[in-house]
């Protein structure tokens, strides 16, 4: 695999920097990698990738519920390489380490998935809603498979105590 | 500062996605004519994207995911596609590529002729803005006869292109880019000459190269500022990997040069088209596809005329995806638009918004507070920009 020598320095980078906290990691083709590590080392592993890989570009975060877990995937680019750092969280009290404070960029993608998923981010300077309305009702996720339209629509309507059409 | 929307706005259904452009609010805390704070506030036109995805087949998705933005369409579409066929793992005809990238490529024409109009109306130049939308109608009329449609061209399906290129049509496409690559030079030599945008744009909303790093911009307003990066080179799909062309930067950080980056970028694209229709592989259009996509996940990326869109899918093997996640270029975007304001005057708002090419509607609304008296107001963008060119006037 020596066409995908950068990729593969990466990865061991991590595996030599993260040891048991690197969970998976796996080069998927040419420029992409795909890797999970534990939250508690979330944070260490960003900024690692950063200063030593040049992977400053956060693209974008990307939440998935697995049903017990949240998948959190940073995709972190630097060059032609894109990394998707994944942390799972789980769904019963999913919470992350911020990382705004490393990449300011952060901000809006967190609050997004705090609000369609209900992570909390600790230490983001301001988890309130972006893209939900005030008077959003409370632990409604309506990313989460659990939430069906139908039963979103119910929890609004209640939330404004009149019926929707 | 908090809760501005409460009274404005009762949100439609809808808990989704902002990857669509459309009415944003913005809260401004002001101090005279200087912007202190700006806050801003999402969701207004929240259709649901992502969430629609997971009920729907990946054919209904192509439609779907076209439907994000009117004027990205094809952008949408082909990072969509490129996602899907990556899970399949096939490999579509070369033709098919080249055929999606001259009609990525005519996208960006029209969207950012389209731009350079926006940005002459903004500042009051609304000659400019006559002139650029009427050259982007010969990219329209180009896409009608290419694909059928002037927007949402429906022209990709999994597995190639819908609609192949005539002899008849790459020469009128020819004909087209010559025209306004004329055009397009015209303006690039008249623009830096022109007092009525320069005087508005040098030194106005600017994006120092480290905080647009910060703050991970994208695109055009990412390259103005002086970094090259472009999905195009960096992570090439379709034809890119084969068709020259130059990432344009500018490192002025501010209007002019986002304004320069795009001029400059519409006589790449055409460069681009030109190769591609020289080059153009002969061959099938599209290949028949196994049913069904196989589990798995993948990323792709495409450069929007906006900037770097960013598509994640995670299938479960059935014919619906478990999970469809779109980033589109402008979310990227709005961090650095709160560098570029603060500190600079109400006046310059529109045009500073404007510069990142943001899509919003004309009803987005705008709330004002003045910091001493604790007074709020409220204006629409149309008020917004009479009172900047009012106030600049001066």
């Amino acid at each position: 695999m020596s066409e995908n020598k950068k990729e593969q320095e990466i990865v061991e980078a991590l595996k030599a920097k993260l040891g048991q906290s690197l969970l998976t990691a796996r080069i998927q083709k040419p420029r992409r990698i795909f890797a999970t590590v534990s939250p508690s080392a979330l944070t260490d592993s960003v900024k690692f990738l950063m200063e030593s890989h040049g992977l400053r570009h956060l693209a974008t975060i990307t939440a998935v519920d697995l049903g017990k877990d949240i998948a959190v995937y940073y995709h972190l680019i630097g060059g032609e390489i894109t990394m998707n750092l994944r942390a799972d969280t789980p769904k019963t009290e999913p919470k992350l380490p911020t990382i705004v404070p490393m990449i300011p960029g952060a901000e809006l993608y967190e609050r997004e998935v705090y609000e369609m998923f209900g992570v909390i981010f600790e230490g983001h300077p301001d988890l309130t809603h972006l893209i939900l309305p005030d008077g959003w009702p409370e632990n409604v996720y309506p990313m989460r498979k659990e939430w069906k339209t139908d039963a979103i629509k119910n929890e609004i309507a209640k939330a404004l105590g009149e019926k929707l059409e | 500062m908090k809760n501005l929307s409460e009274n404005t706005f009762s949100v439609p259904f809808g808990p989704q996605h902002p990857a669509l452009k459309e009415p944003e609010n913005f809260m401004f805390t002001v101090d005279g004519e200087r912007v202190v704070d700006v806050k801003i506030r999402l969701g207004y036109v929240h259709r649901g994207g992502e969430k629609a995805f997971e009920a729907r087949t990946y054919t209904q998705g192509l439609y779907l995911v076209e439907r994000i933005c009117g004027i990205c369409a094809m952008a949408h579409q082909l990072c969509y596609v490129n996602n899907v066929e990556a899970l399949i793992d096939i490999e579509i005809p070369r033709r098919a590529d080249y055929i999606r990238t001259i009609i990525a490529e005519l996208e960006r024409i029209h969207s950012h002729l389209l731009w350079v109009g926006v940005a002459g109306h903004e500042v009051g130049w609304d000659t400019l803005f006559m002139y650029a939308w009427r050259d982007r109608e010969v990219v329209l009329d180009l896409m009608e006869l290419t694909t059928g449609n002037r927007v949402l061209h429906a022209s990709n399906t999994i597995g190639g292109v819908r609609r192949d290129l005539t002899s008849e049509m790459i020469s009128r496409i020819r004909k087209g880019m010559k025209l306004l690559k004329e055009r397009t030079n015209y303006y690039k030599a008249m623009i830096p000459k022109e007092r009525t945008l320069m005087k508005r744009a040098v030194g106005v909303g600017v994006l120092k190269p480290q905080d647009a790093v910060a703050l991970c911009a994208v695109g055009p307003t990412l390259r103005a500022s002086g970094i090259k990066r472009d999905v195009r080179r960096d992570d090439p799909y379709s034809a890119y990997d084969e068709t020259p062309f130059d990432v344009i930067t500018y490192d002025g950080c501010d209007v002019a040069s986002r304004v320069l980056v795009r001029v400059d970028e519409i006589l790449e694209s055409i460069k681009i088209l030109n190769y591609a229709l020289e080059h153009l592989p002969s061959g099938p259009i599209a290949v028949r596809l196994p049913r069904g996509v196989p589990a798995g996940e993948n990323v792709s990326m495409v450069e929007a005329p906006r900037g770097e869109d960013i598509h994640y899918l995670k299938s479960n093997g059935t014919d619906k995806p478990e999970r469809y996640k779109v980033r589109a270029p402008t979310l990227a975007n709005w961090p650095a638009v709160g560098a570029m304001i603060k500190g600079g005057y109400i006046a310059d708002i529109p045009i500073v918004l404007a510069a990142i090419d943001p899509c919003m509607s004309c009803t987005d609304r705008m709330t004002f507070t003045e910091v001493n008296s604790a007074k709020s107001w409220q204006w629409s963008r149309d008020e917004l920009r009479r009172y900047s060119l009012k106030w600049r006037g001066k």
